[in-house]
């Protein structure tokens, strides 16, 4: 498994967000768009180009799965999209690598810190 | 407005892509309401258009269909699309590409047929074309002497057309007799004096032939106006050769036309040559060419190779007359190899005032057309209702159109018509158009005759069809020889290019341009081919080719081989 998600990473940003706004609940496109908004404090914008440009892709690789339209939605035309265990497994290997990251730049600015005072 | 446009580049993506994705991608678009963020959304949209295309080649195609490998002869086509067009879609779009290339063809045929003529008039720097709006059947020679600086113009043919008077009596006989070699170059001479008429500003000719013959009461035929004023001589035999023979008072003898040489005469006669009068002669050959030959790029190669032989002073040692002429008319086949171009010389001192044709000359072609019944030879029904018309040459139309209407006539019931053209020596364009319009049932172009010193393009069209005429749509059969000739020729490749006739025979002579005398002084004259005949279906004539036959066999055959034709085609109807 390690082997499997190691190839994805490192994830560019959009797909990094693209996947962990999935990893709570199945959403639609806009609702992906307005979640990765959210997450990055709008710091982030997803463009619906570069957002299904991405989906496409993961899709491709299995990493998220359509399904389909939902009855009785608000628009119709709104289709569905679901993290995959692969997908979750890429999302956990990422976030480990971006842990590993966080505590190694931390350690560093800490070490700093002193010098510079 | 942006909705529209961001669909259009939603359309505008891969296919694969656009059925994934677009409707889901215009729900976005229909989520944010305001107008800066439309836009934005449609810059990415079209970001995402270029992306698509050029960095994501692998989903083009993700959903369409696996491409079927196309067999052999069976043509095969690519769509952007993977879905197969609609029946209906399919049906209009052949509907219109038909549509679209039939309104081509004719566009381009209509453009054929129809030559825009831009008429530009030569600026007239010289009087030696004065241009005279009598209507009087001939120019009253007062009229003529008026203008005083006159060179060139009407009086050009002295030499030639005067001496010929005499004579023209001479000529009945051989036209009668017709050996097919010596006879074409009788016809010009003819008392009606084409030459002179032809070479006069285009509407003296017209009006004063027009007025003399119909003054003479002919002409009951009536011709089309176009072709009554193309009718004027213009596929007259021409040749220039004759005219030695007149001037050593020989005509029998006249050389074959072709054997591009003037005229020799005894040199008691001929006054030495000196430098000034070659020059005069030199500047004047250059002067004519450059405003009547034909083609004016080469015209210009002429009178400089002219002019580089006198430079050269290759023309020095010639002092006889004749043989200066020779000498020149050499030099400008060097470079023009033209049989028409040629340099004339006569002992005969040309008159400055020579008068139309007379009265008497044209009651003598008229006469001689009578005598020979119109040259027509024979005009009867073949074996199976076959029409057989044989006739050697193609007379005035004014002259002779009765006569040869009424032969028509006697063919009108025939259900194949065939022209006899194996001995036919050529003469007039409106013969031509009379003869054809009956196989036809509305007015039809035959030619174009551009006129290089008039700088202009006429047409000849056939006369509207005579009422009761049944000819038009019958089977219709053109003998043809290798001494057919001039209009003969013209005649024959007006129908084939109309497809109006089956040409049976040999290939024709291949006589289309004609000299016409320019006179230089009183001595030398200058014959130059000044126009040329443009079919307007091949945008060619037959000059130097001759015409083709559809069928081709010996001369001595074709009437025999015509007949068989025209009886299998009669069985086929």
């Amino acid at each position: 498994m390690k082997d499997d998600t190691s190839s994805f990473l490192p994830l560019s940003p959009a797909t990094l967000h693209i996947l962990l706004s999935l990893a709570a609940d199945d959403l639609h496109g806009y609702a992906i768009m307005q979640e990765v908004a959210r997450q990055s404090e709008k710091k982030y914008k997803l463009g619906p180009g570069t957002l299904y440009d991405n989906l496409q892709k993961l899709i491709q690789r299995k990493l998220v799965q359509e399904r389909g339209r939902r009855p009785g939605d608000e628009d119709p035309r709104r289709r569905y999209y679901r993290l995959t265990a692969l997908g979750r497994g890429v999302l956990a290997a990422e976030t480990d690598r971006l842990n590993e990251v966080v505590r190694e730049a931390r350690l560093r600015l800490q070490v700093a810190k002193p010098r510079r005072a | 407005m942006l909705r529209l446009f961001y669909r259009c580049a939603l359309r505008l993506h891969p296919s694969g892509f656009r059925q994934r994705f677009a409707d889901e991608m215009l729900s976005i678009f229909d989520q944010n309401a305001g107008r800066s963020e439309a836009f934005r959304l449609l810059v990415d949209g079209l970001v995402s258009l270029f992306r698509q295309w050029t960095l994501r080649p692998e989903f083009w195609h993700e959903l369409s269909p696996a491409q079927q490998p196309a067999s052999d002869g069976i043509p095969s086509f690519c769509s952007l699309d993977p879905f197969r067009p609609r029946a209906g879609a399919l049906i209009h779009g052949l509907v219109l590409s038909t549509a679209i290339f039939g309104f081509t063809c004719f566009a381009i045929r209509y453009s054929w047929i129809h030559i825009l003529q831009v008429r530009i008039r030569e600026v007239q720097s010289d009087s030696s074309r004065p241009i005279q709006s009598d209507s009087g059947p001939i120019a009253s020679p007062s009229a003529r002497s008026a203008s005083p600086v006159v060179t060139q113009g009407p009086e050009q043919n002295s030499t030639l057309a005067l001496p010929a008077r005499p004579h023209s009596a001479l000529h009945l006989p051989t036209l009668a007799t017709s050996p097919a070699s010596a006879v074409p170059n009788q016809i010009p001479q003819s008392p009606v004096s084409h030459s002179s008429a032809a070479q006069r500003p285009r509407s003296e000719a017209n009006s004063s032939a027009g007025g003399v013959f119909e003054s003479g009461g002919q002409a009951k035929h009536t011709l089309a106006p176009q072709s009554a004023k193309t009718a004027d001589l213009r596929l007259n035999p021409l040749p220039v050769l004759d005219r030695p023979g007149i001037l050593q008072a020989q005509p029998q003898q006249a050389k074959p036309e072709g054997a591009a040489t003037a005229i020799v005469v005894p040199a008691a006669e001929a006054s030495k040559l000196g430098v000034r009068e070659r020059q005069r002669v030199i500047r004047g050959a250059v002067r004519n060419l450059t405003k009547y030959y034909v083609d004016f790029d080469l015209a210009q190669k002429i009178a400089a190779a002219l002019l580089a032989h006198e430079t050269a002073g290759d023309d020095d040692a010639v002092t006889d007359g004749a043989m200066f002429a020779d000498l020149l008319t050499g030099q400008m086949m060097e470079v023009s190899h033209d049989k028409y171009l040629v340099m004339a010389y006569s002992t005969v001192k040309s008159s400055e005032n020579p008068s139309a044709p007379t009265t008497a000359e044209v009651a003598g072609y008229r006469k001689e057309m009578q005598h020979n019944n119109c040259t027509i030879e024979t005009a009867r029904i073949l074996p199976h209702n076959i029409g057989y018309l044989k006739f050697n040459a193609f007379p005035d139309a004014v002259v002779c159109g009765k006569t040869v209407s009424a032969a028509m006539t006697s063919l009108n019931n025939a259900d194949a018509i065939i022209f006899d053209l194996r001995d036919n020596r050529g003469g007039y364009a409106n013969m031509v158009a009379l003869l054809a319009s009956y196989l036809f049932d509305h007015p039809t172009h035959l030619n174009d005759f551009y006129d290089r010193g008039e700088n202009s393009t006429e047409q000849s069209w056939t006369p509207p069809p005579v009422p009761g005429n049944r000819l038009a749509d019958k089977p219709a059969f053109v003998l043809t020889s290798a001494t057919t000739f001039s209009a003969a020729e013209g005649f024959s490749y007006d129908l084939k290019m109309l497809q109006r006739a089956t040409l049976v025979g040999e290939t024709t002579s291949g006589h289309g341009h004609k000299g016409m005398p320019h006179r230089i002084d009183d001595h030398f004259t200058i014959r130059i081919p000044g126009m040329r005949v443009i079919n307007p279906i091949s945008k060619t004539n037959w000059e130097g080719t001759g015409v083709q036959p559809d069928v081709k066999v010996k001369a001595a055959d074709a009437l025999t081989r015509a007949e068989d034709l025209a009886e299998r085609k009669l069985q086929e109807r």
